[in-house]
């Protein structure tokens, strides 16, 4: 199902950069220690790049780590190039360690009609289709913006967000199955595999309610980004029977890389961006989207209310959305671009890279933005399926 | 027993003083606020302003319905949770005071270097010595193959995802809390007590009853909360060393205080795991009888 991946790009791929995930999630172990998360977080952004301000010539970006060239944002040259070729200087944070630690942190300030001190956020589409909602952020200029033509058809006008008025893809990964061939037997290409009894105890879900009922459902034969709350639920119910059962080894978020990687898991639900890393150092290791189809998540960035220079942002998406620009800087940072015809500007290896060029099919299905209540009830019932 | 002194000590005095002369209290009367308004200032902004901003946030939404829907729904990893808790703690004790006793009788001029031993691990952080026990215990590791080889574990069975590999993990993580403590009392336990004993023609293990048992009561307390409470708030060994059948009550509240509406409930849980954690200890000290510290 894979193609073979050049082990040069690979290994380049292991030596510069963790996946964002891994990265978040040992931040989060250490930091959930203290189990100030948001606060902490918030005062340490806000005493490292204290000299912020609102120079009306410049734009903030805030953004999740790993999401542009380099552990160093000033150093991206992506952004070096912006610069240069506008006049616009760029103070680019990686600020945003979750979905739901920007909106403690945030959205009250929004909601109450001021601005954040950002021209620039990125949010997962389910929280950014409540951003829109609420009319906490506003529409691009096209007249600035005249690359918005070239995001990808697939993403180019989802019901959230009709013709990508007000939010446009920023990275777009992958949920699939990483596996051992070795030790489950040869080739997998059912999602079902993860509730084969023959792997019983063998076997880590994530913890993500979109990833693994998404796949599950995948298995079941509904669509995710279309299926109905009893379709979710009938899926959760699944998980739920099967764990009782002592078919999951773990559920789990970052953490399943590390049993993954001595091999006590043999089927893992997985991140497109850990695998890539994991097989630099584990070459047996497989990675596949199941035949009945994967799951897509795509962050979007948003020009927030009360940003002080909108037209900066414009520029800043214009400039990204061009494809000689965006080819080296995605295949940096090892996601799927959101902006047609970037691949004609990456090296062979990675056009061959699944992970950044994943092949036409099997299909990839967005988890559908459902309503908050919607997502509550699932929520609920996923972790009463797998914690409690 | 021997406790009764030390409070006393701080108050009885003030009130006599009081009676006696009030042209002085004026003053005594400020002192012991002043002194302690560092402290107490502190407490304020770091302990009770949170656990009150936590409560508040425990009663939205459901108000205390919140409490009982919590324990319900969560009924089985709070059992679990005090479950693995206390058998860490025992095993703590089993493993950590014969260990404090030899330093401390036996250690001589090498006492310093078995304690420097004991903390040693503390050296490395948190996450990388639990992180490392995965790679002693993973299945086609060494431990699991000799286990494995001598016929304890069957050719399928592993320990990783175990309860045992979860509460090993505990137990190791919070020895050095409980041997410390241990070792301070029986430090300065006093030799002659026991020389005494063994004129009166006490055995030995009577006098260890007695005498060393009793004396070092109070390290022993402090050790039993010291080593309890972080486990039965721990949310790393059971997460990175268990399965998805050894959730323990630090996961539930980690994993999803993100969730704006699990948020109350979760402040609740919080509120009962603190509430549970403090009757515990009231009842522990009393069995104890160390009024001292309770």
């Amino acid at each position: 199902m894979t193609k073979p991946i050049d082990p040069e790009l690979l290994e380049a791929m292991a030596q510069h950069r963790t996946s964002r995930r891994r990265f978040l999630g040992m931040g989060g172990l250490a930091l959930g220690g203290l189990a100030v998360g948001p606060t902490l977080l918030a005062a340490c952004s806000s005493g490292s790049s204290s000299s912020s301000g609102g120079s009306s010539d410049g734009i903030t970006v805030l953004n999740w780590p790993l999401y542009i060239e380099g552990d160093e944002p000033s150093t991206s040259a992506t952004l070096k190039g912006f610069t240069s070729s506008t006049g616009i200087k760029v103070d680019y944070r990686n600020s945003i360690d979750g979905n739901e630690s920007f909106n403690t942190k945030y959205q009250a300030t929004l909601e109450k009609g001021q601005g954040i001190g950002a021209d620039l956020i990125v949010l997962t589409s389910w929280n950014a289709a409540a951003y829109i909602g609420a009319n906490l952020v506003q529409p691009f200029d096209s007249a600035a913006f005249p690359n918005k033509k070239n995001v990808i058809s697939r993403l180019s006008s989802p019901s959230w967000d009709p013709g990508r008025a007000n939010s446009i893809p920023w990275a777009v990964g992958q949920t699939g199955l990483a596996y051992w061939p070795d030790k489950v037997g040869g080739k997998i290409t059912d999602v079902n595999a993860i509730f084969d009894p023959k792997f019983k105890g063998k076997v880590t879900i994530l913890d993500e309610m979109r990833d693994t009922v998404g796949l599950t459902m995948l298995g079941m034969g509904a669509n995710p980004t279309t299926g109905t709350t009893t379709q979710m639920l009938a899926a959760v119910d699944k998980i739920e029977k099967a764990r009782d059962a002592g078919q999951f080894k773990k559920v789990t978020g970052n953490s399943y890389t590390e049993d993954l990687a001595i091999g006590d898991t043999w089927i893992a639900v997985a991140w497109s961006g850990d695998v890539a890393q994991l097989q630099a150092d584990n070459p047996g290791l497989e990675w596949v989207i199941p035949s009945q189809g994967g799951m897509l998540w795509v962050d979007n960035a948003m020009i927030p209310i009360g940003a002080k220079n909108p037209e900066g942002a414009n520029k800043l998406l214009n400039y990204v959305y061009d494809p000689a620009v965006a080819g080296p800087l995605y295949e940096s940072i090892l996601y799927i671009p959101p902006v047609t015809g970037a691949e004609k500007y990456m090296t062979a290896a990675a056009q061959a890279s699944p992970f950044i060029v994943p092949p036409a099919t099997p299909p990839l299905y967005e988890f559908d933005v459902i309503s908050p209540d919607v997502a509550e009830e699932v929520e609920r019932a996923f972790v009463a399926a797998t914690e409690q | 027993m021997t406790a009764a002194a030390a409070p006393s000590r701080f108050r009885r005095p003030r009130r006599e003083n009081g009676g006696d002369d009030s042209g002085v209290s004026a003053r005594r009367w400020f002192t012991p606020w002043l002194l302690i308004a560092p402290g107490g200032l502190w407490l304020l902004i770091f302990f009770v302003f949170p656990l009150f901003s936590l409560g508040r946030l425990s009663l939205q939404d459901g108000g205390l319905s919140n409490y009982s829907t919590v324990i319900s729904d969560n009924s089985t990893v709070i059992i679990r949770t005090f479950v693995y808790a206390t058998i860490s703690t025992l095993a703590a004790i089993i493993i950590g005071y014969p260990l404090a006793y030899v330093i401390a009788t036996k250690g001589g001029k090498y006492k310093n270097l078995f304690l420097a031993l004991v903390i040693l691990p503390f050296f490395v952080t948190y996450l990388v010595r639990t992180l490392s026990w995965k790679i002693l215990l993973f299945d086609n590791g060494p431990v699991v193959g000799i286990l494995q080889s001598v016929g304890i574990l069957n050719d399928s069975q592993g320990i990783l995802g175990s309860p045992f590999a979860v509460v090993a993990a505990l137990t190791y993580n919070f020895l050095p809390f409980m041997v410390l403590p241990i070792y301070v009392s029986l430090e300065k336990l006093d030799h002659r007590l026991l020389d005494a004993a063994a004129d009166l023609y006490s055995s030995p293990a009577r006098a260890f009853r007695k005498i060393t048992l009793r004396l070092s009561l109070p390290g022993l307390f402090a050790g039993t909360l010291l080593t309890f409470i972080p486990a039965a708030g721990d949310f790393v060994n059971s997460e990175l060393l268990g399965s998805d059948r050894t959730v323990m009550i630090g996961q539930i509240i980690e994993k999803n205080f993100g969730k704006e509406f699990f948020r109350p409930e979760l402040s609740a849980l919080s509120f009962m795991l603190m509430a549970m954690i403090l009757v515990g200890v009231i009842v522990y000290a009393r069995l104890l009888g160390t009024e001292e510290i309770a």
